[in-house]
């Protein structure tokens, strides 16, 4: 098990350095729930903005200069071009520092780094999403990219939940996918309030209800470690094997390229062999430690 | 078989009439090593080993004398620090209002020649290289490696913490450097390894070519260094050992007991190499900086939520499986070099070799799920 | 009682212990991987007992690790541990019940860089170090040179008021006398030269001592005073110090731990021991251990039941800030 050849992954290095940031420039913001928040920004070099490419399940490292620097997966979909978008919870100094920045600032970004989602192998498929909480960012940057691409794929489903309400992020997508008739939207709480006429029930509760059947079909699972922990064994029960269950893993990153050594489990750095994985290839980690 | 970044490629062995093999061997006095080291800082950043309140590094030459021949063994820190410092400027930039600019680096025209570096150092030189080179290549590391210059000198006096001979090494081991020097009493036999190495001994005129008696005595020289290394480990196999151990909880909490999970360690040792990134901004200006950081520390895998390895004991196997188990499934070679320093500095006398030579067979093993 | 007899009576009444289900675990020491060194030993089994061992050496100060070991512990101790001991269960970090204690009265810690120093060889390289009462004798090359005691022994151990565990168990030896005043004098001799120096030249010695700093950590995780589950270090918000090691920050580093650790450090000098770029850290945390006698004529580790130094106040205490 020698370390994976990544040398054909599309790079965009300033100044020939991987450890230099581009600058973007934040053009607008969403608030997606009370701690949440999505940022659409662009590359102030306009060369860079034409020739960017990145692939759905990627992340960049944001800066904000002076403060520190993050791994924040790319939300937004390859195949919408014009802005790049990524979603942050407020979590800590940087995350903090980064909902203080308005339209205008300037901040660095680094990337794309890591895998992605695998099209080849989900072509022609059912594809069964299940996301929780701000793991939907993830998810969406693939969902859009299949939606945007739809005779490629077979039948969608959509199963989406969050603590509340007001913790349901990326509202609109929910609506835009709930309208369209050719994916199966599903969206539940764990807790209603007065106005959610909705679902109520954890989300790997409802993925067992709605049951999909596994019959050349691939779940995408993205959510907090607690909610992917109890969903996997759902799916396993619904029939479907451990390669047919990918999921996205989180970890303390610097470096993002696999040299500064903390977000490795076992042999494999998330950040470079990752950060999708496949139920089966987690398994087959030498450390349990995920 | 390790993969080194500059293959060696190996001098013909000359024969004479008489069939007497000469070699292209050189000789210098060690009285004139500081003559040479003043040659060589004409065109390279020379650097030796010194001491600083007894604490034994590598320094910039001085320009004054060779006096560290009288009391080098090996560093404290080690050669490492040259190439991948404790700390170091990555970047810099300015802030005004919403804007900011970055500052590009100037990058690294420094040669850098080490005087000195053990096979031990030399060798883990060569395992940095594998993570440097790999996937993305660091700027940094890389303009004073590529740039840089080895001339090893085999050890006499091993310590009684190394334990090179387990691991693929020696202390006359001349694989990863460029000249390799081999002390035969009033002079040192030269080695050159590498074309590199050998363009350097041919500008100078302070070598004589080496006689048959100058070999002989470093034939026996070798053979005695080679000998003075007591410590053993039985390396054949740890990857697999530890595979099979990892899930253990009870057998890492039990040897993790002692340990204060504080850097020295992983600081000290020379194939350690885990980095932080900070930034620092005062008023407008800030810079962004990289600085050691090691596996023992709990904030290493902290995130805002979980920490994955909280406990000491995790933190424990992390250290001992990334370097004799994650390292050579990935590149083929144990990331240790058997130097020792760990074991000579470790404020609780914690012995890998202890560890390595009394893993549980299988049948003792208890896993737990962790 | 020589330290054989010493070393019979710790294993057996450590045995016991374990054996009687007194205790879990036993933390003692045990003859080091290296030439006159030991390791701390933590064990639960019985047969392990047989390695503990009293000697010159024992530098370590193992209450140290009494806040992880859970349940009942049997812990050796020396004297300016059992103080350090006595500390912890000041600040309820320790169950006075939850510890069986095994004291030493300690006559001195033999210091291996000043016998280094003194001989011209490393470690590795001599053959003995014998104790013999008020002498050492060193043997190297099968030569035999002897030095007074007082020139190997540890600072700390020189001025060592109590050399006998404050608090204990089972006291494995007879009490030992403090030492004199000369020894005393010898202790803070260091200390006293860095007073002597004019303050912009101390400055610069502490600038290049600090410049050597790596930020290990291991003078904070070997002290049992500094017990904090997450330190101070560790924060980001606010961010006191960057972990980059410039002398700047290692300085502010020791001064706060230093402040942090004031009325708790019991002088043991196991920061400075471990420290592997020899930066003189006990001439801080001496220097702040005198000051908190002086000002509040205080000594940590002397008396379990009494409130900790700075975590506790009197009506009667001098500031009124807090009325």
């Amino acid at each position: 098990m020698a370390v994976s050849d990544i040398s054909y992954r599309p790079r965009f290095l300033a100044e020939g350095n991987v450890y230099l940031p581009h600058l973007a420039v934040i053009e607008k913001t969403v608030d997606e729930t009370h701690d949440t928040r999505t940022f659409h920004f662009n590359f102030k070099d306009e060369k860079l903005r034409e020739e960017f490419t990145f692939q759905s399940g990627q992340f960049c490292l944001l800066s904000v200069l002076g403060l520190g620097e993050a791994p924040f997966c790319i939300s937004s979909s390859p195949t919408r071009r014009g802005h790049l978008e990524c979603s942050i919870r407020q979590v800590g100094k940087l995350t903090r520092a980064l909902h203080r920045l308005g339209e205008g600032a300037e901040i660095g970004f680094r990337g794309p780094y890591g895998n992605s989602f695998p099209l080849d192998f989900l072509k022609g498929k059912n594809l069964v999403f299940v996301g929780g909480g701000i793991g939907l960012a993830p998810l969406r940057s693939l969902i859009w990219n299949v939606i945007d691409d739809r005779d490629r794929y077979q039948k969608i489903d959509i199963i989406y939940g969050a603590r509340s309400p007001a913790d349901l992020c990326f509202s609109y997508d929910l609506e835009a996918w709930d309208k369209d008739k050719t994916v199966n939207m599903v969206t539940t709480v764990g807790k209603s309030d007065d106005g959610w006429t909705g679902r109520v029930g954890l989300v790997p509760v409802v993925l067992e209800q709605v049951a999909p059947s596994p019959k050349n079909s691939v779940a995408i699972v993205c959510g907090p470690p607690i909610m992917i922990r109890f969903t996997f064994p759902v799916l396993e029960r619904l029939g479907f094997t451990p390669e047919q269950m990918l999921t996205t893993l989180e970890k303390r990153m610097k470096c993002g390229i696999g040299k500064c050594g903390r977000c490795n489990i076992g042999n494999i750095y998330v950040c470079r062999d990752g950060s999708v994985f496949s139920y089966a290839q987690i398994k087959s980690f030498v450390s349990s430690e995920y | 078989m390790l993969r080194h970044y500059w293959p060696p490629t190996k001098l013909r062995i000359l024969r004479t009439s008489s069939g007497k093999k000469v070699t292209n061997n050189k000789r210098v006095n060690k009285k004139d090593v500081a003559k040479l080291l003043n040659e060589w800082s004409g065109e390279f950043t020379v650097f030796v080993p010194s001491r600083d309140e007894g604490v034994t590094k590598w320094t910039k030459w001085d320009g004054e004398g060779a006096s560290f021949l009288d009391w080098y063994r090996n560093t404290v820190v080690p050669p490492k620090a040259i190439f991948l410092p404790p700390m170091e400027e990555m970047f810099g930039f300015h802030k005004d209002g919403k804007g900011c600019r970055i500052e590009l680096p100037a990058s690294s025209k420094q040669k850098p020649l080490i005087f000195g570096i053990r096979p031990c150092d030399a060798k883990a030189l060569a395992i940095l290289d594998m993570t440097f080179k790999d996937a993305y290549e660091d700027p940094y590391y890389l303009a004073k490696r590529n740039r840089g210059v080895l001339v090893g000198l085999g050890c006499t006096n091993p310590y009684d913490s190394c334990f090179c001979t387990s691991l693929d090494s020696s202390p006359t081991d001349a694989t990863n450097v460029d000249l390799m020097l081999t002390d035969i009493g009033d002079d040192f036999l030269v080695e050159a390894i590498t074309d590199r190495g050998r363009k350097l001994m041919a500008k100078t005129s302070l070598a004589q070519a080496a006689g048959e008696t100058d070999e002989v005595r470093a034939k026996k020289a070798k053979e005695a260094a080679n000998s003075k290394v007591t410590r053993k480990i039985e390396a054949e196999g740890i990857t697999e050992k530890l595979l099979s151990c990892f899930e253990d909880k009870d057998y890492w909490e039990k040897i993790a007991a002692k340990c204060i999970s504080c850097g020295i360690c992983t600081f000290l040792c020379p194939t350690c190499y885990c980095f932080d990134i900070n930034d620092e901004l005062v008023r407008n200006r800030g810079e962004r900086f990289r600085s050691w950081d090691s596996c023992a520390f709990p904030l290493y895998t902290k995130m805002p939520m979980e920490n994955p390895r909280q406990e000491k004991w995790r933190r424990l196997r992390q250290k001992v499986c990334h370097k004799y188990e994650f390292y050579p499934l990935n590149f083929e070679v144990i990331a240790c070099t058997g130097c020792g320093r760990c074991i000579r500095l470790c404020p609780v006398n914690w012995d890998i070799t202890q560890i390595l030579d009394n893993l549980p067979a299988e049948e003792q093993l208890k896993p737990e799920k962790c | 009682m020589n330290h054989k007899e010493m070393e019979q009576k710790l294993r057996r009444e450590a045995r016991a212990l374990l054996e009687q289900g007194k205790v879990g675990y036993i933390i003692g020491f045990e003859a080091g991987s290296l030439k006159f060194t030991t390791t701390p030993l933590i064990t639960s089994a019985q047969e392990d007992t047989s390695r503990l061992v009293i000697n010159p050496f024992i530098a370590n100060n193992l209450s140290v690790f009494l806040t992880e070991v859970k349940g009942r512990v049997g812990i050796v101790v020396k004297g300016c541990d059992s103080r350090s001991l006595v500390s912890l269960m000041q600040d309820k970090k320790v169950v006075r019940d939850d510890v069986v204690i095994l004291g030493i009265p300690c006559s001195g810690i033999i210091d291996l860089s000043k016998v280094e120093e003194l001989v011209g060889k490393e470690r590795d390289e001599l053959d003995n170090i014998v104790r013999d009462g008020d002498r050492v004798v060193v043997t190297v090359s099968g030569n035999d040179r002897e030095f007074p005691i007082q020139k190997v022994l540890y600072d700390h151990c020189l001025g060592c008021e109590f050399p006998t565990p404050q608090e204990y168990d089972i006291l494995l030896g007879e009490p030992t006398l403090p030492a004199g005043d000369s020894a005393q004098a010898a202790s803070l001799a260091r200390i006293g030269q860095l007073k002597d120096m004019p303050a912009q030249r101390r400055w610069k010695f502490w600038r290049s001592e600090f410049a050597r700093c790596l930020r290990c950590y291991a003078c904070r995780n070997i002290c049992p005073a500094c017990f904090c589950q997450r330190c101070f270090t560790e924060e980001s918000e606010p961010q006191w110090l960057l972990p980059v090691p410039r002398w700047q920050e290692n300085l502010m580093f020791q001064v706060i731990r230093n402040i942090h650790v004031a009325g708790r450090c019991t002088d043991c000098g196991e920061c400075e021991r471990v420290c592997p770029m020899n930066i003189p850290l006990r001439s801080l945390t001496r220097e702040m251990y005198g000051i908190v006698d002086e000002l509040f004529h205080y000594r940590p580790g002397m008396d379990k039941d009494a409130p900790p130094l700075l975590a506790a106040y009197e009506a009667t205490d001098t500031e009124d800030f807090i009325r």
